[in-house]
């Protein structure tokens, strides 16, 4: 297994049953999780699946209602935000407008009544670490969004905080710079080794940067792992679905698709669906073991490749793409083909 | 915790210590003050003089609220849908007298109103009369001055409610042939009949309560509940009777305000 | 798409309206003019001598810097209140904040005369005690007036926060800052128009307030209006005429300012 890595890091922070209630509503049930000393664990998961509550919880901004967090082995459920002293960069970055950019990056350092050559020491050095020299004067409303995003990360990595928490920082900034962001972060997270705990709804940027990937879902964790095993080996239907494309066929009598005979993988007892990501699927060649007669119903070409939609004998659709380079042609639409995929890449949910 | 303490409790204590404990003093007062027991409070719902004031000041209450709401819709009117130059010297119109002072506003009516006022002067310079009439003093220019005064508060409340209308519900009534008088009778005035409401209770709470305009306009004539407990303390000490009458009034302000707010708070679901 | 506007009904008795809202304001001017001792339009002869009674006259310079004094402490010290309550309920959103800014506001919704004799008895119970704050002094006069204006300026600095963004208190709290940094260091700076806006409002209310006043101060400290109010009472003294039409001059040109200001800006913005 890959997450082997991690296991040899030591244990920081451990959520042990957590639980937020607000008034009747579960915002979280019983979430027990463990966040490795430097590790980038990213919290994912639909709107209101109860991430920004998870957050504010670990940073002590909200107090839990049930279960227990704690830090390096302490108990730290009661504490307040001031005693864990993590960082935090919130959504919408929350700087201070009344001050300047090198003001704001100051501010925690003289909260910590560092003296003046230090603190003008470690801003000249955030400043640089984050791509902003020219800029200390200014004012964040003088800032593109990008900027304003630099200067919130900067500042709440100044005081270099033992743990960095995120929510969704970088929503509000376009694609490109979106992916500019997202590489800065993995530069900041490797040179710094801070541990990050990063929210985000967007799946392709958790799997981009994280080491490990908590998903959520009505306030509940699904599944915790490394990015591949939670798209490889998804724990269940809605990690599974949640993440990329996927084809879910119902499985009916012992060993069927459809009244089609097939190969099941080992986790498959008393499960009813069988999972295939799309670009585990192929058209079948002679000699394929796991063979699935399919109707052509529609191919959308899209460059490099061909998407084909197709639906089974039972009714079901599925999804699959075609390599344009391979010198493959397509079938007419409506023809009567057949898919075949390895059974190690299939799995029960 | 020790936050809490230094910056929401000073307001608070400042409160207590200088408005709640000396309102309970005269709620206190009101039940003791000559005697033990209710007699005060039958004696001003009662005693003809009192109740003669109270009729007084709801009558002229009711008139001036009236003239009040009417007046500010007509001008608010024209100052939410207007055309820029016409929005711009509207608002003018409200604003400067806003501002004013309520003696400057008072004293303006005096010369106005009096016997040898300006508009005294006119009218005889025009013929019209040969003696001066007079016309303060009395219930008109009382009712002139409290009108006045009170105008720019109603118009805040029916601005809010006009600047609600959908536009496009006035355009598609416009486009469906309505005529002009009818889109303001069964459209706009209807939309607008939460504005309305809440101007007329929050005039009517002000004015009464109120007591300048009329003491210096009415000249001792026409004695409104306001005066009248500043009477019953400077002039003909009955502490007791004022404070009584000063509950009365508080709890029905506070009944028209709760009213008030149900209304709203209904509007805001 | 084109918009309805009123019509010539409407506009007509909007006119009538306006009319009947600056009719006292221009009354005043001729009075003012008069050159007899009592109310009364200028027959054909013009004088300043009311104006230059307005100059001249200690009793009215006296309490011109009374009502200074008065509206300058009184908002201070009421803003200060103020802005340290509204913090406080911001920060902490503590349990019965409702209840706590329901009773702050008391005294602007309470009837006037009601607000008037409650401070009236508490300032002559206060007089037992010392001189200081006590009935027809300085001090009484002040603190009547920030029980009157304390609740206007809890609602504008209310109004302030509320465009606050919360989470950068959040921050601040996250990097350790104490209760009094995030209120000095961050929270203040951002509301200091707020502030100001409260401040100037305190001013002119304490500025022009009559009702309390009257019911708190006999013949040691007489404010502007208080004397305006002597003057108006017994024989009418043409004196105020050329005071209310000073004040009614700067509320114009202020009006007017903020008018002309605020088109520009509309006109800048598109
Ligand atoms: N202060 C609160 N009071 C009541 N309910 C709340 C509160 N904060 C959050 N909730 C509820 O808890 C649930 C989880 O909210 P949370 O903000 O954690 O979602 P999220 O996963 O961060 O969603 P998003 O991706 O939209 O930010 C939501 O249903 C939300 O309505
Ligand atoms: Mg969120």
């Amino acid at each position: 297994m890959k997450s082997e890595a991690i296991v040899v890091n030591t244990t920081q922070i451990e959520a042990r049953s957590v639980g937020k209630k607000y008034g009747k509503f579960h915002a979280l049930r019983d979430i027990s999780l463990e966040i490795a000393e430097g590790e980038f664990l990213s919290l994912l998961g639909p709107s209101g699946s109860g991430k920004t509550t998870f957050l504010t919880l670990l940073g002590g901004y909200e107090d839990t209602t049930s279960g227990h967090l704690f830090l390096e082995g302490q108990d730290m459920t009661g504490w307040t935000a001031n005693q864990r002293g993590f960082g935090m960069v919130f959504q919408g970055y929350a700087l201070f407008p009344h001050l300047t950019v090198a003001e704001n990056i100051a501010f925690p350092l003289k909260v910590q009544k560092r003296s003046k050559a230090q603190i003008a020491e470690r801003v000249a050095q955030m400043v640089e670490m984050v791509g902003l020299a020219g800029h200390e004067n200014k004012k964040p409303k003088a800032l593109s969004g990008g900027q304003q995003q630099r200067v919130a990360l900067a500042r709440a990595l100044a005081y270099e905080p033992k743990v960095l928490l995120l929510d969704e920082p970088f929503s509000a900034l376009d694609k490109n710079l979106r992916g500019q962001m997202q590489e800065e972060l993995r530069r900041l997270h490797r040179e710094l080794g801070t541990t990050f705990v990063f929210v985000t709804h967007d799946q392709e940027e958790a799997l981009a940067l994280s080491s490990r990937i908590a998903i959520f879902n009505h306030g509940e964790l699904q599944q915790v792992g490394t990015p591949d095993e939670v798209y490889e080996r998804p724990a269940n239907r809605f990690t599974a679905e949640f993440l990329g494309d996927i084809n879910i066929l119902t499985l009916d009598g012992p060993a069927g698709i459809a009244g089609t005979p097939i190969q099941l993988p080992g986790n498959a007892s008393g499960l009813g669906h069988l999972a295939v990501r799309p670009e585990h699927m192929r058209l079948a060649a002679e000699g394929d073991a796991n063979q699935l007669p399919v109707r052509l119903r529609d191919k959308v070409y899209l460059g490099s490749k061909s998407r084909l939609l197709l639906e089974t004998r039972g009714g079901e659709e599925l999804m699959l793409y075609l390599d344009n380079g391979a010198g493959l042609v397509a079938p007419q639409t409506g023809a009567e083909i057949r898919v075949a995929w390895d059974v190690q890449d299939s799995f029960a949910v | 915790m020790r936050a809490y303490l230094f910056l929401i409790c000073p307001v608070l204590l400042f409160l207590g210590g200088s408005y709640l404990l000396p309102f309970l003093g005269i709620m206190q007062l009101s039940f003791t003050d000559p005697e033990p027991g209710l007699g005060q409070y039958s004696h001003v719902l009662t005693d003809p003089l009192t109740l003669s004031v109270i009729w007084r000041t709801l009558r002229i209450c009711v008139i001036v609220t009236a003239v009040s709401v009417a007046a500010a819709y007509v001008i608010t009117l024209l100052w939410v849908r207007g055309r820029p130059l016409v929005r711009s010297l509207t608002e003018l119109c409200i604003m400067i007298p806003f501002w004013i002072s309520v003696l400057s506003r008072a004293f303006g009516w005096m010369s106005m109103l009096s016997n040898r006022g300006l508009l005294n002067s006119w009218l005889k310079d025009l013929g019209l009369i040969e003696t001066s009439l007079q016309m303060t003093r009395n219930e008109f220019a009382v009712i002139i001055g409290m009108s006045h005064y009170l105008i720019p508060f109603a118009v805040f409340p029916l601005a809010t409610a006009m600047r609600n209308v959908d536009e496009r519900v006035l355009t598609a009534a416009d486009g469906m042939g309505a005529s002009r008088l009818r889109i303001f009778w069964q459209v706009f005035l209807p939309m607008t009949a939460s504005g309305v409401i809440g101007a007329t209770l929050l005039v009517f709470v002000f004015s009464v309560g109120f007591f300048v305009t009329p003491a210096l306009l009415g000249g001792g004539q026409s004695v409104l509940i306001a005066e009248l407990i500043y009477l019953w303390i400077f002039q003909i000490p009955q502490w007791g009777m004022a404070a009584a009458m000063s509950v009365i009034l508080m709890l029905a302000v506070g009944g028209i305000l709760v009213l008030l707010m149900r209304r709203y708070g209904e509007m805001a679901k | 798409m084109t918009r309805l506007h009123p019509g010539r009904i409407a506009t007509l008795l909007t006119a009538l309206v306006a009319l009947f809202l600056l009719m006292p304001l221009i009354a005043v001017v001729p009075v003012s003019f008069t050159s007899r001792r009592y109310l009364s339009l200028p027959d054909g002869k013009y004088s300043l001598r009311h104006y230059q009674a307005l100059w001249e006259d200690p009793e009215w310079l006296g309490s011109f810097l009374t009502s200074l004094q008065v509206g300058a402490i009184a908002s201070l010290l009421a803003v200060a209140l103020a802005a340290a309550f509204c913090i406080g309920i911001w920060m902490l959103r503590p349990r019965f904040s409702g209840l706590m800014t329901g009773f702050v506001l008391l005294p602007m919704v309470a009837p006037p005369v009601v607000s008037s004799l409650t401070l009236y008895f508490f300032l002559k119970k206060l007089t037992e005690w010392n001189s200081l704050i006590a009935y027809d002094s300085l001090g009484g006069v002040i603190l009547a007036h920030m029980v009157m204006i304390v609740p206007y300026a809890v609602v504008v600095v209310m109004v302030s926060l509320s465009q606050l963004d919360r989470r950068m208190d959040l921050a601040a709290q996250s990097m350790g800052a104490s209760v009094p940094t995030r209120v000095f260091g961050v929270i203040l700076p951002n509301i200091r128009f707020g502030l100001l806006g409260a401040f100037f409002l305190c001013f002119l209310l304490s500025w022009d307030e009559i009702g309390v006043t009257l019911f708190v101060t006999s013949v040691e400290t007489i404010t502007l209006p208080r004397r305006m109010w002597m003057g108006l009472r017994d024989n009418v003294d043409p004196s105020i005429a050329a005071l209310s039409v000073l004040l009614i001059l700067v509320v114009t040109v202020l009006v007017v300012l903020r008018a002309a200001i605020l088109m520009r800006r509309e006109k800048q913005a598109r």
